[in-house]
């Protein structure tokens, strides 16, 4: 099963500073049920790890005691390119998987940042969707079929491998996006897709904010159904980039009239250039930080985005800290902020003033991420949902013991 | 409380005319979508039409209260049992709770309540520019809240995906009585995926009462293709090649002999009464790919064996095309007094298999099976064509119909693609799930409703349920670790 060039976890992972006591690399799926049984028995609090690009990510833990490592746990499991279907081990690498699929002429069409690391089971965790959303399905429209191993020690499954079917409840999307909290993913069926045929990207910068929202409203209202689409600040200007794929011919034609729509100069990239521009992209947004950085993902409905995006926009003229990154998807709403308050004396206050005002405007702001001393007492995923009691009792039913990333999830799940 | 007591308190609650209670009221709500015979029917309690969310969480809680189980109905057009009052108690009836109750060009999305028939929300959004894309064949008479509870597909799901894709938000009365939001207009709410959870739970978790949906811009051009085949195998492998060139058709549907034999006489759909199978091609987008998409799909068909391609690009002549295959169920009492409406899922490359397989089933028991399908996504439709009134053919047709899910589930395939399990498929289910499968499926349910009185006796085997499930994980624990959770 272990491909046998996935790399060990090179070093011991840090969570928000926490050093677990030991780190295992199990070597299949039921040694990793039998050790999360045996954690549940001593109460020793479990780190699921994939490719470790995403740790920053949740609430700092309760505790931590034990690292488990999915690296050993990845390869191909059955790929039929016929089928557009394809089952992987969950330590499995992006840059592994997109090879295999690329010589098919097949993608999994999702933004990966640090493809070289990250793990498809690593991104079930997160659930982190990229540029990507405005106008392709994310992973929560591919995953088909899941397995997972649970701290009663079991190993489950759910979905199956077939691109359409109700049989079961939908636990795959219940696993999507919950943070390790309910089991450690062991293996992924997804479907796949044909790589377009052609792939470009316009981009036009404008020396207004307002400017580049109308444009960029005029783009999403046109006949181009953008597979991304963002709003971006560059330098001191604002920028519009659209990416395009499709069949060979209409692809140019759409670049084209996007480029009209955005006036003036126009950048373009095509092919490897265009997926290595949304890749730089996709990294800023990644929830990662050195140490400094703070990202924030504020949510709102696709209708009152632009007004968040300007308020953000004034608060961080005056904030004085290093603006790495604003960018807002005209159709999902979202907008998301790569910043750092190195220079401030009081950076933490600052931050939490960020995060109040973003909050007052948004419908919820998620903090990516952000140096753990900030996080500390913080529910990083903003807003306590109104069905947090039925989120609680599905921890109870799968974790009972509470030693999947114990602390880290919502509402301190 | 007896049953004039009960009565009383759900008319206090809905008014008169919101509860019906006679057996002659309650027969109908007896049956649901399904085949007689092969669904069992049961009579409810009551059945109550509650108008708005308030009265929806006001009878759950007094159904919780008596210990009565509530199950929630939409049209009844379900083929799987799902809104059968199994054990009886209360049918909650959502049909009068049918507003459109806004609907957003700018964020494309409508709030719907679950009472909204399907195609009436497309055709209250399409001056609008929009659709909403799960389009199942009971359109014309399916509600929202009942595809929600399905995760209902149809033609248009091979591109645009089905209910689940489509849902942003629900508005839910959950078992406790309690009423909340699960999703919304913004994505990136925090916590567990409760949305994707509740769609296609088949009531057994919460009973929505709105519906926030996502519309879909209506495409620029709209073609619609058909192309006849001499052999099943041929028109198989023209799917095949279509996919596999990188073309998703918005719809790719394939229709047999037998189906064309009891569609073309009445329906005058144009198909070639001398095929052995046609495949309907839908594709759509902006114009300029369209066209060159019907160029290179008329290509592949014709060097895959097809004998006749045409292409219907006016309104009137697709809708020609389509009507045949929307109306081949009612066509089949032109071939037989019934038919029993299977569904199933296998990887699309085993549907030439699956077909032969299907053949010899109907030789071996002595039926017609007809077969209309979504090819694009390997989910057949086999049409087990009987009469009920014949001595041993409900016997035969349940008897073909465990091997064809027999056969598709040892080849990977799937027990429902959109019609559900209810009670249908629920002895099936351990085909495919192991009881730890289940267990963690049973974690679901419990996590919602700790005493299962939401649509009982549905999705798990017989008796599955009723506590013994929380058991069952702490037995496994037990044995393994020594461990007794909580």
């Amino acid at each position: 099963m272990a491909s046998t060039h996935s790399k060990l976890v090179a070093s011991t992972p840090i969570i928000d500073g926490l050093m677990p006591a030991k780190v295992v690399t199990p070597a299949d799926p039921q040694e990793l049920a039998s050790i999360l049984a045996r954690a549940a028995q001593e109460g020793q609090a479990v780190a699921p790890i994939g490719g470790g690009t995403s740790l920053a990510l949740g609430n700092v833990p309760e505790r931590l005691d034990l690292a488990v490592s999915l690296a050993n746990i990845s390869g191909v499991i059955s790929y039929e390119p016929t089928d557009l279907t394809l089952s992987v081990w969950a330590g499995s690498r992006f840059d592994e998987i997109n090879k295999i699929l690329a010589e098919n002429g097949q993608t999994l069409p999702i933004d990966v940042a640090f493809s070289d690391r990250a793990t498809i089971g690593g991104r079930i965790a997160t659930g982190i969707a990229g540029p990507r959303r405005s106008g392709s399905p994310t992973l929560r429209d591919l995953l088909i079929g899941v397995s997972a191993a649970h701290s009663s020690g079991t190993v489950t499954k759910a979905g199956g491998m077939v691109v359409k079917n109700v049989t079961g409840f939908d636990l795959m999307r219940v696993y999507l996006g919950s943070l390790g909290t309910l089991g450690v993913v062991l293996s992924a069926n997804l479907k796949v897709l044909p790589v377009g045929r052609r792939d470009i990207t316009v981009s036009g910068t404008f020396s207004n904010l307002e400017k580049a929202i109308e444009v960029a409203g005029k783009i999403r209202e046109s006949r181009v159904r953008a597979v991304a689409l963002e709003v971006f600040r560059s330098a001191s200007d604002w920028s519009v980039a659209a990416r395009i794929e499709g069949r060979e011919t209409t692809v140019q034609l759409l670049a084209d009239e996007t480029a009209q729509t955005l006036e003036g100069d126009v950048e373009s990239f095509e092919g490897e250039a265009s997926e290595s521009w949304w890749n730089v992209f996709s990294e800023k947004e990644a929830p990662t930080t050195n140490g400094e950085d703070v990202v924030l993902r504020c949510s709102t409905r696709p209708r009152c985005g632009h007004g968040l995006l300007k308020k953000l926009s004034i608060a961080l003229e005056e904030f004085g800290g290093t603006v790495d990154h604003v960018s807002w998807a005209p159709v999902i709403g979202t907008t998301t902020l790569r910043c750092s308050f190195n220079d401030d004396e009081n950076p933490r206050s600052k931050f939490l003033a960020l995060r109040d005002g973003a909050m007052a405007a948004a419908e919820n702001v998620t903090v990516l991420a952000a140096p753990p001393e900030w996080k500390a007492g913080m529910d990083i995923w903003g807003a306590t949902p109104e069905t947090i009691d039925v989120m609680r009792a599905l921890k109870e039913q799968f974790d009972p013991a509470r030693i999947l990333n114990p602390g880290r999830f919502v509402g301190g799940i | 409380m007896d049953q004039l007591a009960l009565i009383e308190r759900l008319i206090h609650i809905v008014g008169p005319n919101g509860v019906f209670h006679r057996p002659s009221d309650l027969i109908v709500y007896e049956y649901d979508g399904s085949v007689d015979g092969a669904v069992e029917t049961a009579r409810p309690s009551a059945v109550t039409l509650p108008t708005t969310t308030e009265q929806v969480a006001e009878i759950v809680r007094l159904a919780r209260d008596i210990n009565l189980p509530v199950v929630a109905r939409g049209a009844g057009t379900g083929l799987s049992g799902g809104a059968v009052a199994q054990q009886g108690g209360i049918i909650i009836a959502l049909t009068r709770m049918n507003r459109i109750l806004d609907i957003d060009p700018i964020d494309r999305t409508a709030l719907v309540e679950p009472g909204v028939i399907n195609l009436e929300l497309s055709e209250a959004t399409l001056p609008s520019g929009f659709f909403f894309a799960p389009d199942p064949s009971s359109q014309r008479a399916c509600t929202i809240g009942g595809n929600v509870a399905e995760n209902s597909g149809g033609p248009h799901c091979l591109k645009y995906g089905v209910t689940t894709n489509h849902i942003l938000g629900l508005e839910v009365v959950f078992p406790d009585g309690r009423v909340g939001w699960v999703g919304g207009h913004a994505p990136g709410g925090a916590g567990y995926d409760l949305t994707a959870a509740l769609v296609g739970s088949e009531g057994l978790l919460g009973i929505v009462t709105k519906a926030l949906v996502r519309l879909t811009p209506t495409p620029e051009a709209t073609t619609v293709m058909l192309g006849a085949f001499p052999t099943v195998e041929e028109a198989s492998m023209a799917v095949t090649r279509i996919i596999g060139a990188g073309i998703l058709p918005a719809a790719l549907e394939m229709m047999d002999a037998l189906t064309i034999k009891a569609v073309e006489p009445q329906y005058h759909a144009g198909y070639p009464m001398d095929a052995a199978a046609v495949l309907l091609i839908e594709i759509d987008g902006i114009t300029e790919d369209v066209r060159s998409t019907e160029a290179e799909i008329e290509q592949i068909c014709r060097e895959s064996g097809a004998t006749t391609v045409r292409i219907a690009t006016t309104k009137s002549e697709r809708d020609l095309l389509w009507k045949g295959r929307k109306m081949a169920l009612a066509a089949m009492g032109r071939l037989s007094p019934n038919y029993y409406l299977h569904d199933t899922v296998v990887p699309r490359t085993k549907l030439p298999g699956t077909l032969s397989r299907v053949s010899e089933i109907s030789t071996d028991f002595g039926l017609e099976i007809a077969n209309v399908f979504h090819a694009g996504d390997g989910n057949l439709h086999p049409l087990i064509l009987f009469d009920r009134h014949k001595p041993g053919d409900v016997e035969r047709v349940l008897g073909s119909s465990k091997e064809i899910i027999n056969y598709c589930v040892e080849i990977g395939g799937a027990l429902s693609g959109e019609h559900g399990i209810g009670t249908e498929k629920r002895d099936y289910i351990t085909k495919v799930f192991s009881s730890d499968d289940l267990a963690a499926m049973a974690g679901l349910k419990n996590a919602f409703d700790p005493t299962s009185y939401f649509n009982p006796d549905k999705f798990f085997p017989r008796g599955y349920m009723c506590g013994e499930v929380r058991a069952l994980r702490s037995q496994a624990m037990a044995q393994k670790y020594g461990i007794y959770p909580l």
